[in-house]
């Protein structure tokens, strides 16, 4: 999976899409390649996996080697409107830029091509083997997606509509770019990670990586006919939650095409220890 | 409206992070309070449609927007918005018909009605106005999409003002509603021309339609907002947590956000609490191979106990206001009735829904 140029990590809101960013970032830099994490539009969480207390729009080091950066949407414009679109020095740039920052605030295309744009310009500039986004939640991420598309349906001319179309060729090519969607083993994740795939079955957006359920629980190696006869106290009301659990978790995944299952981490971890846990539990869940 | 004076309907909004079981929540205190009882309806903007799940009713009208009465449960309705179909009720609204019908065959407004989040969460706010103002309701329950939308949701309307009263318009178009003359002569300015080798001029002028169409909403739209605003503010907002850390995040974001928009937290829900009593707990004393599971069970879960009585005790101390407490079920909850009973079984949640009324 890791061989690809491009992986955004998608799911839907709290089932730990960052702290599995974070982690995919380490595996990729403990088999030597030069990696790139970008924040696309909140960067808190893969800030606080990563230890840093902030990532800014340079990229900075982490965990001895990986690179980091927030997508900063201004910041963005201003790039994409110098290197992207190559307007001459000459040009009223600054005008331009606050033109196009009150377009991009207004118009969803353009403002969702700008911010999807700069993980995907900075793939195409070659500085990294492998750039990840730590993406939206998976319901958002779909208008982000579909943005080079409207924009290049929109657009009729000129170089904005060249390179959203560049954009949608790199997404859709599964050499290049994947989707790695994250799911929790619980009723609700489960069903939206459902209609996601569906989405994406539908739209081919982007190639689909990977599907990995997060938080298994372990098994638990007692007979039903045990606990009915545990007398009642914490010990057997913590089996019965904890089979009750699995039970649940089991008829959540049971649709779902799951590549990967990462473990339940139960107790205090720091956020830099479930990234680094869930890096080195990788193999044991494939 | 009018001469009938309708009792303003108590709104509780149900707002937190993703995961944390807001839908299951607002399902279930709609329920509790619908054995009031009292005309309840449960609204949900979440796009992925689960109240209809978590209340195991096929809401077929979703797309009309058309509460429909819940099975066995009192006078409980509940409905689901569908945001695009509240986008041209808005723009039918506030429009002539002739502007309502260029506006809803524009495709940039399509674009904009499918992918702009704020217009999404703003017809959602003004959904909720409308049946505010029905008078057909007592209560209304609102469970809100997670995370930033959520915040979103509560910021829609005044985004919306300044979408229509924005900046991108007056650039475009000049300081005063002009014609169509008036934008192509502004079109022959050096910047519009450099956007337009960029952009082509159909698109330019597509937006400057669009935009004088929207334009002329924007009276209706800014008083409509400004009610909305008002509304949310006399709203109770309960923001959902559970121990996840992620959860209690969001959670301070919205105690740290909300007051920006003159309206603030009014108690905290923190869903899946573990009992205090596993935390010292130990498991059986034997050897056999079953004894040995149920011990390492028993320890992992005391440790998840203590974590979870640790997180109760942090968020509690950072956000001071009151907190109910949900109690962690092995299943979700299935029907109308057992989602009444998890909020029965809350401790304090009776109070803080009774100091709403």
């Amino acid at each position: 999976m890791l061989d690809r140029r491009l992986i955004i990590v998608s799911g839907k809101g709290g089932v730990g899409k960052s702290a599995i960013a974070v982690a995919l970032a380490l595996r990729a830099q403990r088999t030597g390649q030069r990696v790139l994490l970008s924040a696309m539009t909140d960067q808190i969480g893969a800030a606080i996996h990563l230890g840093a207390h902030r990532l800014e729009y340079e990229p900075a080091t982490f965990h001895g080697g990986i690179e980091a950066m927030a997508v900063n949407r201004a910041e963005a414009l201003d790039e994409y409107i110098k290197l992207q679109l190559r307007i001459p020095t000459a040009a009223p740039t600054r005008a331009l830029s606050r033109a196009m920052q009150v377009l991009a605030d207004t118009a969803p295309g353009i403002r969702e091509v700008i911010t999807m744009g700069k993980p995907i310009f900075d793939t195409w500039q070659g500085r990294h083997d492998l750039v990840i986004i730590d993406a939206p939640p998976v319901g958002q991420l779909m208008s982000y997606l579909r943005a080079p598309a409207v924009v290049a349906d929109l657009v009729p001319t000129g170089a904005v509509r060249d390179q959203a179309r560049r954009m949608s060729e790199m997404l859709i090519d599964p050499d290049q770019a994947a989707l790695v969607l994250i799911t929790t083993p619980e009723e609700l994740p489960a069903l939206e990670t459902a209609e996601a795939l569906a989405e994406l079955e539908s739209e081919q957006l982007v190639h689909l990586g990977a599907v990995i359920a997060n938080r298994v629980l372990p098994p638990l190696d007692v007979p039903p006919e045990r606990l009915a006869t545990l007398p009642d106290r914490p010990a057997s009301e913590a089996a019965e939650h904890h089979v009750g659990l699995l039970n649940m978790q089991s008829a959540a995944l049971a649709p779902l095409p799951i590549d990967i299952h990462l473990p339940y981490l139960f107790g205090v971890h720091t956020p830099t220890e479930v990234s680094a846990q869930l890096a080195d539990e990788w193999d044991n869940g494939a | 409206m009018g001469q009938r004076s309708v009792k303003r309907p108590e709104i509780i909004i149900v707002t937190g992070a993703g995961g944390v079981g807001k839908t299951t929540l607002s399902a279930g205190i709609a329920a509790v309070v619908a054995q009031r009882p009292a005309r309840t309806l449960v609204i949900t903007v979440d796009p992925a449609r689960r109240l209809a799940d978590a209340l195991g009713i096929a809401m077929r009208d979703s797309t009309t927007n058309r509460p429909t009465p819940v099975p066995n449960a009192g006078p409980l309705d509940a409905v689901m918005l569908d945001v695009t179909a509240s986008w041209e009720a808005i723009t039918r609204r506030h429009a002539t018909p002739e502007v309502a019908d260029r506006l809803t065959d524009n495709q940039y407004f399509r674009a904009v009605a499918d992918r702009f989040p704020a217009a999404q969460s703003y017809a959602a706010g003004e959904q909720v106005a409308e049946f505010a103002q029905s008078g057909n309701w007592d209560v209304l329950v609102v469970d809100t999409p997670p995370a930033e939308g959520g915040i979103e949701f509560f910021m829609a309307p005044r985004r919306m003002r300044e979408l229509v009263g924005g900046r991108l318009l007056r650039w475009l178009t000049g300081a005063r509603i002009p014609g169509r003359r008036m934008f192509y002569r502004t079109a022959a300015r050096p910047m519009l021309r450099l956007a337009d080798s960029l952009l082509g001029s159909a698109l330019l002028e597509e937006i400057a339609d669009f935009l004088l169409d929207l334009r002329t909403l924007y009276d209706g739209l800014a008083a409509r907002a400004a009610a909305i605003d008002r509304l949310f503010g006399q709203a109770k907002v309960l923001v959902a947590t559970t121990d996840s850390p992620g959860a209690m995040r969001e959670a301070g974001r919205f105690f740290s956000s909300l007051p920006e928009i003159n309206t603030a937290p009014d108690a905290l829900i923190f869903n899946r609490t573990l009992p205090d009593r596993w935390i010292t707990a130990r498991g059986p004393k034997g050897t056999e191979a079953e004894d040995i599971a149920l011990r390492e069970n028993m320890a992992r879960w005391s440790i998840e106990a203590r974590r979870n009585r640790d997180a109760r005790q942090e968020v509690a101390a950072r956000l001071a206001v009151p907190m109910a407490t949900v109690p962690w079920l092995r299943q979700p909850p299935t029907d109308i009735s057992s989602l009444a009973d998890l909020i029965t079984r809350a401790s304090g949640l009776d109070t803080i829904l009774e100091s709403a009324e």
